[in-house]
This record gives C-alpha cells, sequence and structure tokens, in this order.
C-alpha cells in the first residue's frame, strides 16, 4: 500500500474556491443562454432546453464513471490508496449524474416522446443497469471490515461497470428497433449554432463542477482514512502506555 | 480509545447488523440488474417498421406488436370509428405504407413527418373512419392504442416551419396528398 501522504487541515483551497465560483458564473451564464439565448425547436418547442443539462450530465457520468474504473484498476495493480480514493470519490459524483441524466430524460421524455419511461427501451434501462451497479459499488464500498479487502471488491465491480459503458453508448446504434432515444445529438445531430454553443458551455460548467467536487470528495475522504489511521495510532499508543504502567507497578 | 482496546464481551445484535445494510442493498442491487436485464431481453418495446410490419403480417395476426413509421402529414383525420373518437392517418417506412386507426389521445408532438411508435395490432378490415382513405389502401389496417413519439436529433429553428404545417394542414382539409 502506498504510504499515505501528510492529510490537508481542510479541503478547501485557491483553485477549488476559482473552480467555485466559476462554477456559480457558470451555471448563471447556463441559465441566461438556455433560456434567452438559444432558440426554440420547431418540434419540442421549449422543452428541448432540457438538453443543455441533460447532455452535460450524461456525458459526465461516462467520464466520473471511467475515472472510477482507471482508479479501480490501478488499486488492482498497484494497490494505490490515492486511486482508490479517487475512484470512490468520482463514483459518488457519477451516481449523482446519472440519476440526475435520467430525471432529465425522464422529464424531457414527456412531452416529446409521450412517456417518462418505457421498460422495453434499450438506452434507458441499460443506463439504469449502470446506476444501479454503481449504487452497489458504494453499498460496497461502505461495508465495513478489512478496508483492502473492501477496496478490492469495490474495484471488481468499478471495473465491470466500464464494461457496460460503451453498451449504454452505442445501444441507440446497435439495437436502433428497441429504443425511443434519438442518436448522438452532438456527433450525429443537426443543432443551431446557439444551441451547439449553450450545450458546449454546459459541458464547461459540468467540467468545472466535476473537478471541484472531485477535488472535495477526494478530500474528505482522505482526512477521513487518515483520522482513522491516526485513531489507530493513538489508540495502540495508549495501548502500549498502559502496559508500561502496568510492568512498573507490578 | 483505551476502553475499546480492553479485552470485551462481544456485541451481537446492532453494530453487526448494520454491517449487513450494504450487503443488503448490494444483494437488492444485484437482483435488480438481473431482472432488468431479463426486462430488456423480452421488452415489449421492440417495433417493427412499416414494411418489416407488412411482410411479417402472416405471422403476426392478430397479435398485439409495436409498429413504427412517419405520419403521412396529408392523410392525418380526426374521426369516429362507430361512437368512438380516433385519429387515422397513414405511417410510411421503407417505401411501404400501413393505414392507422389510433384511439386515445395522439401523442403531443404528433404531426406528420415525426416518426411515431405504436401498440396494437393489424384488422383485417377497412378503417371505416368517416374522411379517411388511407393511403396503403389494401384491406388491412392497424388499430392503435398507445402512441409515443420517435423525434430524431435535429434541433432547428426553422422560421418557414410554421409556414409547412399549414400547407400540410390545408392538403389534409382539401384532401389532396399530393399537395
Amino acid at each position: 500500500m502506498t504510504a499515505p501522504a501528510p492529510a490537508p487541515s481542510h479541503t478547501g483551497s485557491r483553485t477549488t474556491r476559482l473552480l467555485g465560483i466559476a462554477v456559480v458564473v457558470g451555471v448563471i451564464a447556463l441559465v441566461l443562454l438556455g433560456f434567452f439565448a438559444a432558440p426554440e425547436d420547431d418540434e419540442q418547442q421549449d422543452a428541448v432546453r432540457m438538453i443543455f443539462v441533460h447532455v452535460p450530465s450524461a456525458l459526465f457520468t461516462y467520464i466520473a464513471f471511467v475515472t472510477t474504473a482507471i482508479g479501480s484498476v490501478m488499486w488492482l495493480l498497484r494497490r494505490s490508496v490515492w486511486w482508490d480514493t479517487v475512484a470512490g470519490a468520482a463514483a459518488e459524483i457519477g451516481v449523482l449524474f446519472c440519476g440526475l441524466t435520467l430525471f432529465t430524460g425522464s422529464v424531457w421524455g414527456r412531452p416529446t416522446w409521450n412517456t417518462y419511461w418505457d421498460w422495453g427501451d434499450v438506452r434507458l434501462v441499460t443506463t439504469l443497469i449502470l446506476l444501479l451497479m454503481m449504487i452497489g459499488y458504494l453499498s460496497v464500498r461502505s461495508l465495513g471490515g478489512d478496508e483492502r479487502a473492501t477496496a478490492t471488491r469495490a474495484a471488481v465491480i468499478g471495473v465491470l461497470a466500464a464494461v457496460i459503458l460503451p453498451i449504454v453508448n452505442r445501444s441507440v446504434e446497435w439495437w436502433e428497433n428497441n429504443t425511443l432515444h434519438q442518436k448522438s445529438s452532438l456527433t450525429d445531430g443537426n443543432l443551431e449554432d446557439m444551441t451547439l454553443f449553450t450545450i458546449v458551455v454546459g459541458l464547461v460548467v459540468w467540467g468545472l463542477f466535476f473537478a471541484w467536487s472531485l477535488i472535495h470528495r477526494f478530500r474528505i475522504t482522505w482526512l477521513e482514512r487518515e483520522l482513522r489511521v491516526s485513531d489507530l495510532d493513538l489508540a495502540l499508543r495508549e495501548r502500549r502506555a498502559e502496559g508500561h504502567t502496568e510492568d512498573g507497578d507490578s | 480509545m483505551t476502553e475499546t482496546l480492553a479485552p470485551q464481551a462481544p456485541r451481537p445484535g446492532r453494530a453487526r447488523g448494520r454491517r449487513w445494510i450494504p450487503a443488503a442493498i448490494a444483494g437488492v442491487v444485484a437482483l435488480l440488474i438481473v431482472v432488468l436485464v431479463w426486462n430488456l431481453f423480452t421488452g415489449t418495446l421492440f417495433f417493427y417498421n412499416a414494411d418489416e410490419a407488412i411482410e411479417r403480417r402472416g405471422e403476426l395476426g392478430d397479435d398485439r406488436f409495436t409498429l413504427q413509421g412517419t405520419p403521412v402529414g396529408c392523410s392525418i383525420v380526426e374521426g369516429s370509428q362507430g361512437d368512438e373518437p380516433v385519429t387515422a392517418f397513414t405511417v410510411s417506412f421503407g417505401g411501404a405504407l400501413v393505414d392507422v386507426v389510433h384511439r386515445g389521445e395522439p401523442a403531443e408532438l404528433f404531426e406528420g413527418g415525426t416518426p411515431v411508435v405504436l401498440d396494437g395490432n393489424w384488422v383485417n378490415d377497412a378503417p371505416g373512419v368517416v374522411g379517411f382513405d388511407g393511403l396503403a389502401d389494401d384491406g388491412w389496417y392497424y388499430s392503435s392504442d398507445r402512441m409515443r413519439v420517435k423525434h430524431d436529433n435535429d434541433y432547428i429553428n426553422d422560421e418557414e416551419y410554421e409556414d409547412r404545417l399549414e400547407q400540410a394542414a390545408d392538403a389534409a382539409a382539401s384532401g389532396d396528398c399530393a399537395a
């Protein structure tokens, strides 16, 4: 196991504060662009504005879970606590983004597809499976017991979840007759310039938020681990001191 | 901390039981995944495009299945079949045409040129909707009771869009599909 680095005293830093400010400014810009600058769609009218939240959420769900998979592989290969912590932090944010993707997709689907959900739809169901796998991953991480064994079990799930990422992403191409979901808007779609620009702004904002929350979650998890280790060290020192006292007494 | 390291009697119950909560969640999640995968492979959404549905008409019989096609704008008629209000229209896909009689409210985005996914079955009869001749007019129609819209990934704001919709509506009103 990699030797733990000195723990920071708090999770904020100049970088995270700048990132946080950038996220707030970005969200304000995104709201203004999304509601006032981007045009409505011929068919979907205002419902199309959901794309400015849905697409960045979906893309950063993939990025978060790929980060988890990379961290999991690094744990399995090198037993790197740093990477294991990154994997866990990315998974938490990925679950948030994945849930948001499903929610916004569902709300968008009602006026456009005429349904919130379809249990036979390959894109919807594979995304739900991905979400459940990552909830399972987090559940396994929170199991008590030997931390190394827990990290290893979680890492295996993290890698397995990454295997279904391409299935989720390509499902609309591979099973065209099994989905209501349109093909990729960014790579295959026909977008108005301002719509595309607003989506790109959304991606930047989501990227900044991902970085900000990943750094904070990483530091929190790292500090928690440091606390556990220092608590154990303290307890051992006290026990030893107690032993010496007993020896002296006898 | 010292007390916790001293030999203690085993503490069965809550603390130990709590460790199984995440395990139980993981188990339930695993079970859900199995159910969802099974559902995916036996799901009801799988649809036949209009040309495939016509090709398989014999084997489908009056079984319920899902059909996908693009409504022909000028064919859309709001009418009634017997006493029941319906929307009748023709869908096309791969050069094939299917006449459809849909019971219930059409989807919000239902319009000519935007593909729909319908649940229903073949009926070997004329549609019997006043004012609807049907572009397929082959002695069959598809009786539908659920409609979803399969919109594409074009997000455009065409200034002439409303004009084109009006032209299609006028053509439907005049019964002139060639327009």
